[in-house]
Parts: structure tokens; sequence; C-alpha cells
């Protein structure tokens, strides 16, 4: 018996080692995965593309990055930061770099780079763009005091300093280089990350190849990887279907999902999240009957989302009923209460009967005829379009959908130049600060293209940023929410995206997030046997 | 005939000049430009204008019309045709980038559309209402109904499905790999070769049809001469004509043209870079390539008209 049962536990040992070696990252091979959009330059600190992202991050690095198993995407993990200490007042952020880092170029990453790297994103010199300069407002000054440490003073305390230092976008540059052109990175590569810059054709691919004096010692585990553009989806599926490329990490549609699971079955592992995008209704506030907080409530009431999720997330990219934060996500409220706002109630029928009382109320007659512009961009937003215009008829109102094409889309709405339209927005990290900055007033932030003054709801954003406990800022996003979604309705959500990444089985070491900005340093990432 | 090609030269000025003025006006019109499609459409939370106008001011698209245009043609006088408004590179270098790939494409499509188009024309004319020509017609019309990126996706799809293939994703210069070359362009060359060629064999057909009628033929044919010579020497020379002007045209079309079937197949050519610079408001990269287009378009129409003098000896120009 005895015998048996050591037996027993040499065979468990034996499969349990075997199963660790099995999981064991293995070095080697070339990681190819399509990308479907090019960057216009290589710099971090001024694009806004994820095309940018897949095929340059994984030159560099930045200061601390999301730590890249966590699939909530918004886990802190140091990078070239080793660790990093918070004063008690709030405004005070220490961080301690590693040691022995260096540029592809062989020099030593110090903390003056880090520092010209922020100094750049925060207060660009004049004739220098930022993208992001807004969103360390609160940043009073950045400081090196030695080699191996940064300090970050802010004017007031942020809840979401830490957050937004984990943008995937802000690469540490070298700091000589940029004293002697801010404009350098614009069109030429040099970072510290784990792989090095071969070569960019424009229009066709990016080569890059492991970085042997990487500081993560034994990573990465990929020899190269090359990142192909390919604008047209059905030629990315059919790259993984014909196994010529591993990946595509943006996302794709369920239907493609469900045939390249049924053209190679074990061959394709699929991870789905939501996802941190969302297509809004903007209403015009400046247009008759729109300015009557009646009518946008009608036109919230009359969309059966309980309904509309089960039926689209069938045939596109979205799923979750959503308020103003990624469902599941520590701040997002949830469903049972999302549930009481006006617009998200289980009974359609009451909610259009509603609408109509609200609609007859304000004075608007049956068969009211209005125009939405829509993006010619026909994943989500022709199917949500489409959903939308039914669903606002069946409370009498008639719907005319306008069509523009993507790149004079926002231009028009910008101007007001509509009445109720689709607007959209993408985060890289799901961030309070970040998601709802969307919706304060005009005066403060113009991409609210609903054109509205709230100093109450900017009131409640201020607050619920400045709160010390998560208890209390939650308290404050829900009473914003509310304010935002049902007693004003200034915006109108649709569904949250839904996230689909179907990817060859061999890919390991990489895990999805609600954020396709996220998790493409590819130093975890190996390919399996 | 050195006057008529000096006259024809000439002629080029004032049309690329109205396709100049045309471009950079249609492009004007329309909503948006470089700056909005670079920094609006990412869903960010963040806007400035301030970054914006910077942009705008470091790409001249704060200077008036005018001053735009004047500025253009004075670098299109001396060809310089500046940088691109996306890339901030030079557009020479785009296009050139590109231009391997599409050139190569059209030649592949042409060779295969004529050795398709002029046997198949022929044969259709000499067995005249019988299976043959109705089966090549059949296979003409089949050509011209289907949009060659709809028979690219069918290929692609039958190749995946069939044999789990499909075409390299990167292209690979002809002299550096003639396999991996191959293997990439033939399927796209296939696609569009075919309707190209329908068009061909339907111009060959009725050409043929009609010379076949004239006396000269009837002559040779009562003479006892051998039907090969006839055809090669007699019709095919003077049926040619008009099917050269078409097949002509239609190289042109090609070089920038097959924008779907780039796309279909991610080839990285002149048309997809089309697509591209009107999506994102890239001004200058676009007019340079309507200049290039309507260029190559004047110039092959002008080798034509110098052909037709070369094949018939009849035509005599002034």
């Amino acid at each position: 018996m005895k015998r048996l049962a050591r037996l027993l536990a040499i065979a468990a040992g034996a499969l349990l080692a075997f199963t660790v070696q099995a999981q064991a990252p293995r070095s080697g091979g070339e990681l190819v995965f399509p990308v479907p959009s090019e960057p216009p330059s290589y710099d971090g600190h001024r694009e806004e593309t994820f095309g940018l992202i897949h095929p340059f991050a994984p030159f560099y690095n930045t200061l601390l990055r999301v730590d890249p198993f966590d699939k909530g995407g918004t886990k802190p993990a140091p990078s070239l930061a080793e660790s990093w200490t918070v004063s008690q007042d709030g405004k005070t952020y220490t961080f301690k770099l590693r040691q022995g880092v260096k540029f592809h170029d062989g020099s030593e990453m110090t903390s003056k780079d880090v520092k010209a790297s922020y100094d750049k994103i925060i207060f660009p010199p004049a004739g220098v763009g930022s993208t992001r300069k807004g969103q360390y407002a609160v940043v009073e000054k950045v400081e090196a005091p030695d080699p191996a440490t940064v300090v970050f003073r802010l004017k007031q305390t942020s809840g979401s300093f830490i957050a937004s230092l984990l943008s995937p976008y802000n690469f540490i540059y070298k700091a000589d280089i940029l004293a002697k052109d801010m404009n350098w990175y614009e069109k030429n590569i040099m970072g510290t990350g784990p792989f090095t810059f071969v070569e960019h054709v424009k229009g066709s691919h990016v080569l890059g190849k492991k970085n042997p004096n990487y500081w993560d010692k034994g990573k990465p585990y990929l020899d190269g990887f090359r990142a192909v553009f390919m604008r047209e989806s059905a030629a990315q599926v059919a790259a993984i279907r014909g196994e010529r490329a591993q990946i595509q990490f943006r996302g794709f549609t369920p239907k493609d999902r469900d045939n390249l699971k049924a053209a190679l079955g074990d061959k394709i592992t699929v991870q789905e999240s939501p996802w941190d995008c969302i297509l809004l209704v903007t209403i015009n506030h400046d247009k008759k009957p729109f300015d009557d907080k009646r009518v946008r409530r009608a036109l919230t009431l009359a969309l059966d989302r309980h309904e509309g999720s089960k039926a689209l997330s069938q045939i596109a990219i979205v799923k979750a009923v959503a308020g103003v934060q990624v469902p599941g996500t520590p701040f997002a409220t949830p469903p049972a209460e999302l549930n009481k706002l006006a617009g998200y109630w289980t009974d359609a029928e009451k909610s259009r009967a509603e609408a109509k009382r609200l609609l007859k109320e304000a004075g608007v007659a049956d068969g009211f005829s209005f125009t939405f512009k829509n993006r010619g961009i026909p994943m989500p937003y022709e199917p949500l379009g489409v959903w939308m215009i039914d669903q606002w008829r069946r409370v009498g109102l008639n719907v005319r959908q306008e069509v523009i094409e993507p790149a004079g889309y926002f231009g028009v709405i910008r101007k007001g130049d509509y009445e109720v339209a689709m607007d959209f927005q993408c985060g890289y990290i799901v961030e309070p600060d970040l998601d709802m900055y969307k919706f304060l007033s005009v005066d403060r932030n113009p991409a609210n293209y609903g054109r509205y003054k709230d100093p109450v709801l900017d009131d409640l954003y201020d607050k619920q940023s400045r709160a010390t406990s998560v208890e209390e800022r939650k308290q404050l996003i829900r009473t914003f929410e509310k304010r935002l979604l049902e007693e004003e309705a200034h915006y109108l959500m649709t569904l949250q995206w839904n996230r689909i990444v179907p990817h060859s089985s061999k890919v390991r070491g990489w895990t999805i997030t609600p954020s396709h900005y996220l998790n493409n340093t590819l130093d975890t990432v190996w390919l399996a046997q | 005939m050195a006057y008529y090609i000096l006259k024809r030269l000439l002629a080029m000025i004032p049309t690329l000049l109205g396709v100049a003025v045309l471009i950079f006006v249609l492009l004007r019109i329309v909503p948006g430009d470089v700056v909005e499609a670079r920094y609006l459409g990412q869903g960010s939370q963040f806007q400035s204008q301030e970054l914006m106008d910077l942009e705008r001011k470091k790409l001249g698209l704060d200077q008036p019309l005018w001053t735009q245009f004047t500025t253009w043609m004075a670098g299109l006088a001396r060809l310089d045709f500046g940088l691109s408004m996306w890339t901030g590179s030079p557009i020479t270098e785009e296009i050139k980038l590109r231009f391997a790939l599409s050139l190569q494409l059209a030649i592949m499509a042409s060779i295969f559309a004529q050795l398709l188009a002029i046997p198949l024309g022929i044969l259709a004319a000499l067995k005249q209402d019988t299976w043959v020509d109705y089966a090549v017609r059949v296979f003409s019309i089949a050509g011209l109904a289907m949009p060659s990126f709809w028979l690219g996706i069918l290929m692609i799809l039958t190749m995946l499905i069939v044999f789990k293939w499909v075409p390299p994703m990167v292209f690979t210069p002809l002299w550096v790999n003639p396999w991996e070359n191959l293997a990439q362009l033939i399927w796209p060359a296939l696609a569009v070769g075919y309707r190209y060629s329908a068009v061909g064999t339907r111009m060959m057909r009725s050409a043929m049809l009609e010379v076949l009628r004239e006396d000269y033929i009837r002559t040779a044919r009562a003479k006892g001469l051998w039907l090969k010579l006839i055809l090669a020497r007699h019709a095919l020379k003077n049926a040619i004509l008009p099917v050269l002007t078409v097949m002509s045209l239609e190289f042109a079309f090609l070089l920038g043209g097959l924008v779907v079937t780039e796309q279909v197949f991610n080839l990285n050519g002149l048309g997809m870079l089309f697509v591209e610079a009107i999506a994102r408001r890239d001004y200058t990269l676009t007019q340079a390539l309507v200049m290039l287009v309507a260029t190559f378009f004047l110039i092959v129409n002008f080798v034509v008209d110098i052909a037709y003098a070369w094949l018939d000896p009849r035509i005599r120009y002034r």
C-alpha cells in the first residue's frame, strides 16, 4: 500500500514537473501579426493611434506599465521604475529607477532621460506638439535629483496620477537626443525596449529583433517580430486562418471568431474581454427640441439596451450594457443598480411609454423627424446606427441617417453641424478621471460635442477625482452617472464594445485586457512548438 | 510627324494644369483635413486646439488657398512633389516604394489579358455563331460581370479551404526571390487580368469580324492564301487598332486604380496609397498621385496614337 502511495506520489510529481515544463516559456521564433492601421510618425508623445503601439511599443519602455497578466488592465507594475512612494500630502511621487538599463545605442538610461521625456509630454517647448499635455495638467514639475530618482510634484492630489503614468504612449526617450532635436523621434526609433528596430517598409511591415542586452534577463523570448500592415479585416482573418500570422491584437468580429474556430479548432485560442471603447450618442444642446432634457431623456428611454445587447452581440463587436465605466471594473455601477436608471430599465414597454409621454409633454409631435449623423465605418457604427433608428421609430420618431466619411466626420460634429450624432470614446486604461473627462462642460473640454455647460457635473467630476476613499469616489461617480445619463441625459451610452482576439494556440504569455493599446511590449510573449 | 509630336506634348500642359486645379479645389471642398483625420478620430478624451493649430501652421494649411496653390505649382514646375502631409516623408519616396509592385502587377495582368484576349477574340470571330463563339462570349461576359476583387476573394477562399494556403503577405521584389514574388502577385494578376481580358476579347472579336468582311480579305482568300497568313499579315494588323487603344487605357488604369483588389490581397501598391491618402486628407500626396496617373494616361494615349501610324501606314499625322 505504502509502495503504491509512493508510486502515485512520484507519478503526480512527474506530471506536475511535466506540466510546469510544458508551461515554461520557450525562447525563439518570430511572431507575425497584422496591424490594421499605420501611424503617421514614430513619436508616441504625439500620436494617438493603436497603429503606433502595436508595431513600435516593443522598441520602448515606459516608467510604469500595466501588469501584463492583469486581465482587468488596471494594475500598475514596475517597468523602468522599480518602485515608487507617495508623500503624505499626496502631492509628491518619487520613483526609483532600475539600474543598468541601456538604450539600444549602448548608453545608460538615467533619470535625466525620464525627466526629458516627461518634460516633452507635459511642458513641450514652443513648436513641439504633445497630444497628452492636457492629461497632466495636475503636474507642477518633474525633477531628477539623482541619476536613479525621478520626482513628480503635483499642484493638487490626484486619484488618477499613477494611472496616467501607465499610458503605453509615454515612451522614455534619450535626453541627449531630445536636447539636440525635439522632433527626432518622429522619424527615428531608439529606446530601451525588448526589441531593436530593424526596418519599416511604409505601407508594408515593421521588423524587430530581440534585444540581447535587455535589462530583464531572459526576456524577450521571441527572436523577433514582424508587424504587417493590413487594412482589410478579411485579409487579416485569412492571414490567421492560413497560419501566415499568429495574432491580430486589436480584435475581430464574432463571425470572424466563429469562422476561425470552425476552421482551425484547437489550433485557435479565443480571448475575450469587455473593451474600453464605446459609441455614444451626442445630442446638440444648441438645437431645438434637443435643448429640452425631456426630449433627450425620451431618446435614451427608447433604447432597449438589454434586448439590443443580446441581438447585436451576435453580429457586432458590442456586448455589455454600460454606464460611464466598463462593466466589471472597480468603479462600474453593478447591473442591478444601473438598471434603475432611465433607459436601462428591463421593461422595454414601460420605457417606451415613458418616452412617448415625455415627448408629448415637451410638445414633440408624433412622427417628428430629425437627422442622425453617423460615421462611415461599418463596424460597429453601421449595426448600432440601424438599431437605434429602429428603436427611436418605436416611440414615434422619424429618423433619417446621414453617413459621413470618417476623415471629415468629427470636423462636422465639432462645428455643431448636427442634431443627433454618433460619438466615440476609447481609452488606454479604465480610470474614471480619463473616462469621464469627455462629459465635462464644453468650456473645459472641446471634445464635448453636445456643447452643454453643466457646472454641477463638473463639480462632481472634480470631487471624485480628489476623493481619498474608494467608497466616497464610487458614490460620487454614481451621482455623476445619474446626472449625465438620466437627469440631464446629456449623452447616451450605446453598448460597451467587446474585444475578441482569436489567436494561434502557439501564442503564449499574452493576456487580453479591456484596452487594445495595452500589453504590446511583447517581452512576455512566447511561441509554443 | 515631329510637328505633331511637339503639338501633342505641348497640349499636355493645359490638360495637366486643368487636372491640377480640379483636384486642388475638390480636395478642399470635401470636409475635414489631415489634422482632423490625425487627431479627432481616435476617440481620445483630450483634445488640444493649440496642437491642431500648430500642426496646421507646420503644414501650411493656415495659408490662403491661393498661396497654397502657387506653392504647389512652383514645386511641380521643379518636379518637386513636396512632403506627404501625413508622414512628412518626401512624396517621391512614398511613390517609389509602391511603384515597383504596381508596375509589375499591371504588366503581369496585361500579359495575361493579352494572351487570353487576342487568340480568344480571333477564334470567336473565325467561328462566329458556333459553340466556340458562344463559349468565348460567355467567358468574356462573365469576366466583365465579375468584379476582379470579388474574383480575388473567391481565389483566396478557395486556396484557404482547399489547399489551406494563402499568398505571402509582404512584397518581395522579383530579383530578390522570384518564387515568393510570383506566389504573391500571380493571383491578383489573374483576377485583374481576367476582367481586363474580357474587354479585350470582345473588342478583338468585333474588330476582327469587321475586318474579315473586308474585300481585301476576301481577295486574299480567293487567291488561296493560307488562313494563318491572312490573319497574321492582313486581318490582325487592322483589327488590333481599337483593341490596342482599349488595352492601353486599361493598362494606365491598372497602375493606380486597383484599389479594392490591392486591399483584398493586401498589396502595398499605388491604389492602396491613393485610398489612404484620400482617407487621411493628405492633400499633397493625393495631388501628386492624381498628377502622376493623369500624366501616365496622357503618355499612354500619346504612345498609342504614335503606334497607330506605325501599325497602319495609311494614318499620317500633320
